[in-house]
C-alpha cells in the first residue's frame, strides 16, 4: 500500500462523523452510485497521483540513480589489462594510496575552512553599498560585472595578471616588494586560485546580501545611528542578525559553488599544479579518466567525492531547515 | 533530517551490495561505423592548415574504394583523449583515430588493431615508426615526425661577439656561451616553461643524449632503465642546477611551455629554447618573429664524456584502426592514404610539419628545417616518450618539487624508479 493511500484513511479515521455523513449522503443518492463509472472513478483518483509524480521519478531514477549506480559499480571493476574484472576495493585502496588524492581532498577542506571569507567580502561589500558610501551605484555594478564572465576568461586574464613577470609582480617589485610567484609556488597556489574564485562569484552573493538588505527594517539601523553605534558593532548587533537567513542561503550556495565549479578555473590557471598543490577531486577525475586511461579508478574517486558531497548536503540542508524552523 | 539520512544510507548500501556486478563496459562491443562508411576521429582535420592534406588523402581512398565513404571528425585536442576514452568505454569509438605516438597509444593497444601486414610496403618510405609499436606490434602509420631540437637564436649570439656557426659542443662551454650573453645582451641561456610539468620532459630528451652513454641510451630506450645510474641521476641535477645557476627565465614553474616560454625565446629574452619539430614551437613559428635565418639548431652539448648527441625524435602523430572497425582492410587502406606522399607533401607545407616521409622535399624551409632533417638518419627516440603516462605526470610533478627546492634529486630518481617499475 501507498502512503498517499494510508494517509488517506488516517484522515478519514480522523474524521468518523463527516465519513459517516459521507456514506450516508451516498446511501441517500441510491444504488445508481455505486456503477462501474464511478469505481473506475475512484480508482483513477487513487492513481493520479502517482501518474502525476512519474515523470519526475523516472527521470530521477533513469537519468540520475541509474548512471549513480553503474559507476558505483564499474569503480569496482579494474583497468587496463584487468577491463571488467570484479577487483573489490583495489581502487579505492589505490586512492587511499595515491598522495595527489589525498592532497585533493585536503584541497576541499581548504575550501570548506576559506568558505567564512567568501561569504564575508560581499557581505562587506554589500554592507557599504547599503550605507551609501560615495559611489555606491558605481561600485554595485563593478562588483557584479565578473559575474557575466566565464571562468576561462576569468582565469586567462588572471594569467597575466599574476605571471611571473606580469603586472602584479612589477608593481610589487617596485614597491620594494618582492615578487610573489603567485601560480608557481606550491604554498600559494591554491590560495590564489580560491581568491580568484571569490573574486569571480562575489557579485552574485552580492546581489543576494542586497536583496537581503531590502527585507531590513531601516528604523532599527537609525535607532542604532541615535545611540550612537560605531560600525562594528552596527554590524554585529543590527545586520549579522536582521540578515541571518541571507547569510545561511550565501553560505550554502558559496559552498556548492567551491566545491562544484572550480574546475575551469583549475585547468586554465594551474592544471592541478605545482606540484600537483591545486587538485581537487573533480580535476582528479578528469586526470585519470582522459590522461591516464583508468575510468575505473575515476569512478572509485567520483564515489568518494559522491560521498562528500553528500555528507555535505545534508549538513547544508539541516542548515536550511534549521533556520526556516527559527522563523 | 532523520529520514533523510537514514534514505541516503539505504541508497549508499544499496549501491555498495550492487557493486562488482561486472564492468559497466562490455570490452567486446563492436561499434564504429557501417559498412561502406569509416568514421575518422582526431584533432587536425579541423584546421584550416590541414585542409588540403585531408582533401589530397580523401581523394587518394576514394580512388580505391569509391563506394566508401570517409567522415572526419575533428575533436578540441584538450578533450581528444577524454572523449575517446569515453567513446571507447562505452563501445562507441570510431574505425580510424589519430594519436600522439608513445604511452598514449600503447596505454590503448589492446583497442586497435595490428597494421603489420598491411603497412609493409611503406616501412622504409615513412620514419618514426617505433613511437607506434607495442610488444613488436605496429599500432598506427606515422604521419609527422616529433621530437626535442635545441634551437638558438644567432642574433643574440652575434651580438654577444659568439660565432653563430660555431655553437657549444661542451656543457661548460654553453654555459660560458650562455653568461657571455647574458651579460651582453640581458637574455637568458634557457627559455623555460614548466607549469605543466611538460618542461622536464623536453629537458631530458633534448640533453639526454649528451649525458647519457649510447649503450645507457638504447637501454633506456629498449626498457631496460636503471634508475640507479649516476648518468641518470645527472640529468636532474641539471636541470635543478640550470635553475638554480639562472640559466632559466624567471619563474619557470609558473611559465607555460605552451606558449609562454616559446614567446620568450622569440620575443630575444632567452638564447635557447629546446623546442617541437611540428605542430607548434618550431622553425615555423619561430620564423615569424625572428628571422628564419637566426634561427639555429645544435647539438645536446656533451656533458659527460663519451656520451654522443643525437637528435631526439620519434613518430609525432599517427593514424590506427579500430579492433573492431567492420572491414579491416578497407580501414588500413584508408591509414595508408593518409600517409600517402602527396597528402604528407601537403602537410609539411601548410602545416608546417616535419612529415614522417623521407621523401618530401624541404628545402624551402630554412636552414633550421634544413639540419634537423639531416640529423633525422642517425637521431634516436626520445627518452621521455618510452616512459609511461603515469610516470611521465609524475615526472612534472616532481620536476617542479625540485624546482621549488622540496625535493632532492635522489628522492625524485627514487620515486621515478618506483613508477617506472610499476608500469
Amino acid at each position: 500500500m501507498s502512503p498517499i493511500g494510508s494517509s488517506g484513511r488516517v484522515a478519514q479515521a480522523g474524521r468518523p462523523d463527516g465519513a459517516l455523513a459521507g456514506e450516508a449522503a451516498v446511501d441517500g443518492r441510491g444504488p445508481a452510485s455505486k456503477s462501474p463509472r464511478v469505481r473506475n472513478g475512484r480508482r483513477a483518483e487513487r492513481l493520479a497521483p502517482y501518474v502525476l509524480v512519474a515523470p519526475a521519478v523516472l527521470i530521477i531514477v533513469v537519468l540520475r540513480l541509474w548512471p549513480l549506480g553503474l559507476g558505483v559499480n564499474f569503480s569496482f571493476t579494474g583497468d587496463g589489462e584487468r577491463n571488467g574484472a570484479t577487483v573489490g576495493f583495489d581502487n579505492y585502496a589505490e586512492l587511499i594510496d595515491d598522495p595527489l588524492f589525498r592532497t585533493a581532498l585536503r584541497n576541499v577542506g581548504w575550501l570548506v575552512l576559506l568558505l567564512p571569507v567568501a561569504v564575508a567580502i560581499p557581505g562587506l561589500l554589500a554592507t557599504f553599498i547599503y550605507l551609501r558610501v560615495p559611489g555606491h551605484q558605481i561600485f554595485r555594478s563593478v562588483y557584479f560585472f565578473p559575474a557575466v564572465l566565464s571562468p576561462v576568461i576569468i582565469g586567462a586574464i588572471f594569467n597575466l595578471l599574476l605571471a611571473f613577470d606580469g603586472p602584479l609582480n612589477a608593481v610589487l617589485g617596485g614597491s620594494g616588494l618582492g615578487p610573489v610567484d603567485w601560480l608557481g609556488d606550491p604554498d600559494v597556489a591554491m590560495f590564489t586560485v580560491v581568491g580568484v574564485h571569490i573574486w569571480a562569484t562575489s557579485g552574485m552573493a552580492l546581489v543576494v546580501f542586497l536583496a537581503g538588505f531590502s527585507t531590513l527594517d531601516p528604523a532599527l539601523l537609525d535607532a542604532a545611528r541615535v545611540d550612537g553605534a560605531s560600525l562594528a558593532r552596527m554590524i554585529w548587533h543590527v545586520i549579522i542578525p536582521g540578515l541571518s537567513r541571507t547569510i545561511q542561503f550565501v553560505v550554502v550556495t558559496t559552498m556548492i559553488g567551491m566545491l562544484t565549479s572550480m574546475f575551469g578555473l583549475l585547468y586554465v590557471m594551474t592544471s592541478g599544479g605545482p606540484e600537483g598543490s591545486t587538485y581537487l577531486p573533480e580535476y582528479y577525475i578528469w586526470v585519470q579518466q582522459g590522461q591516464m586511461s583508468s575510468p575505473a579508478l575515476a569512478s572509485a574517486a567520483s564515489t568518494v567525492l559522491f560521498l562528500v558531497m553528500l555528507v555535505v548536503g545534508l549538513l547544508q540542508v539541516g542548515l536550511l531547515r534549521r533556520a526556516g524552523r527559527e522563523d | 533530517m532523520k529520514q533523510r539520512t537514514l534514505w541516503s544510507a539505504i541508497l549508499v548500501a544499496g549501491l555498495v551490495a550492487l557493486a562488482g556486478c561486472g564492468s559497466a563496459s562490455d570490452p567486446d562491443s563492436a561499434p564504429g561505423g557501417s559498412k561502406g562508411k569509416l568514421v575518422v576521429w582526431d584533432w587536425k582535420s579541423g584546421d584550416a592548415t590541414a585542409s588540403s592534406y585531408v582533401k589530397k588523402a580523401k581523394a587518394d581512398f576514394a580512388q580505391q574504394h569509391p563506394g566508401v565513404t570517409v567522415e572526419f571528425v575533428a575533436q578540441p585536442f584538450e578533450q581528444y583523449y577524454t572523449l575517446l576514452g569515453a567513446a571507447i568505454q562505452a563501445g562507441k569509438g570510431p574505425d580510424v583515430m589519430l594519436f600522439n605516438g608513445g604511452g598514449q597509444i600503447r596505454d590503448r593497444a589492446d583497442s586497435l588493431l595490428p597494421l603489420d601486414e598491411y603497412v609493409r610496403d611503406d616501412k622504409k618510405r615513412l620514419a618514426g615508426w617505433e613511437a607506434f609499436t607495442k610488444d613488436n606490434k605496429t599500432y598506427a602509420a606515422p604521419v609527422t615526425l616529433q621530437g626535442h631540437p635545441i634551437y638558438y637564436n644567432k642574433s643574440l649570439y652575434r651580438k654577444a661577439g659568439l660565432d653563430p656557426e660555431q655553437p657549444a659542443t661542451s656543457w661548460d662551454e654553453f654555459v660560458a656561451d650562455c653568461r657571455t650573453i647574458t651579460k651582453a645582451t640581458g637574455a637568458r641561456c634557457f627559455a623555460q616553461g614548466n607549469k605543466e610539468g611538460i618542461g622536464i620532459q623536453f629537458f631530458l630528451s633534448g640533453l639526454g643524449s649528451g649525458v647519457l652513454s649510447p649503450k645507457e641510451y638504447d637501454d633506456w630506450i629498449a626498457g631496460r632503465r636503471d634508475w640507479s645510474s649516476p648518468a641518470v641521476e645527472r640529468i636532474f641535477a641539471l636541470w635543478k642546477e640550470a635553475d638554480d645557476e639562472g640559466l632559466n627565465n624567471d619563474g619557470a614553474n609558473s611559465t607555460a611551455m605552451f606558449n609562454d616560454a616559446f614567446a620568450v625565446f622569440q620575443s630575444n629574452k632567452a638564447a635557447h629554447v629546446i623546442g617541437l619539430m611540428s605542430d607548434v614551437g618550431h622553425w615555423k613559428d619561430f620564423a615569424e618573429f625572428l628571422d628564419a635565418d637566426d634561427v639555429g639548431v645544435m647539438k645536446a652539448p656533451v656533458v659527460t664524456a663519451g656520451a654522443t648527441p643525437r637528435l631526439p625524435y620519434d613518430g609525432g602523430i599517427g593514424y590506427a584502426v579500430a579492433k573492431w572497425t567492420k572491414d579491416p582492410e578497407v580501414a588500413a587502406d584508408l591509414v595508408r592514404s593518409l600517409t600517402s606522399p602527396d597528402a604528407l607533401k601537403s602537410f609539411h607545407a601548410d602545416a608546417g610539419a616535419i612529415a614522417a616521409d623521407r621523401t618530401v622535399d624541404v628545402s624551402s624551409a630554412g636552414p633550421a628545417v634544413a639540419t634537423i632533417v639531416s640529423e633525422i638518419d642517425r637521431g634516436k627516440p626520445a627518452l621521455h616518450v618510452a616512459l609511461s603516462s603515469k610516470t611521465v605526470d609524475l615526472m612534472g610533478r616532481l620536476s617542479q618539487q625540485l624546482l621549488s627546492g622540496s625535493v632532492t634529486v635522489d628522492s625524485a630518481v627514487e620515486q621515478l624508479a618506483a613508477s617506472d617499475r610499476a608500469g
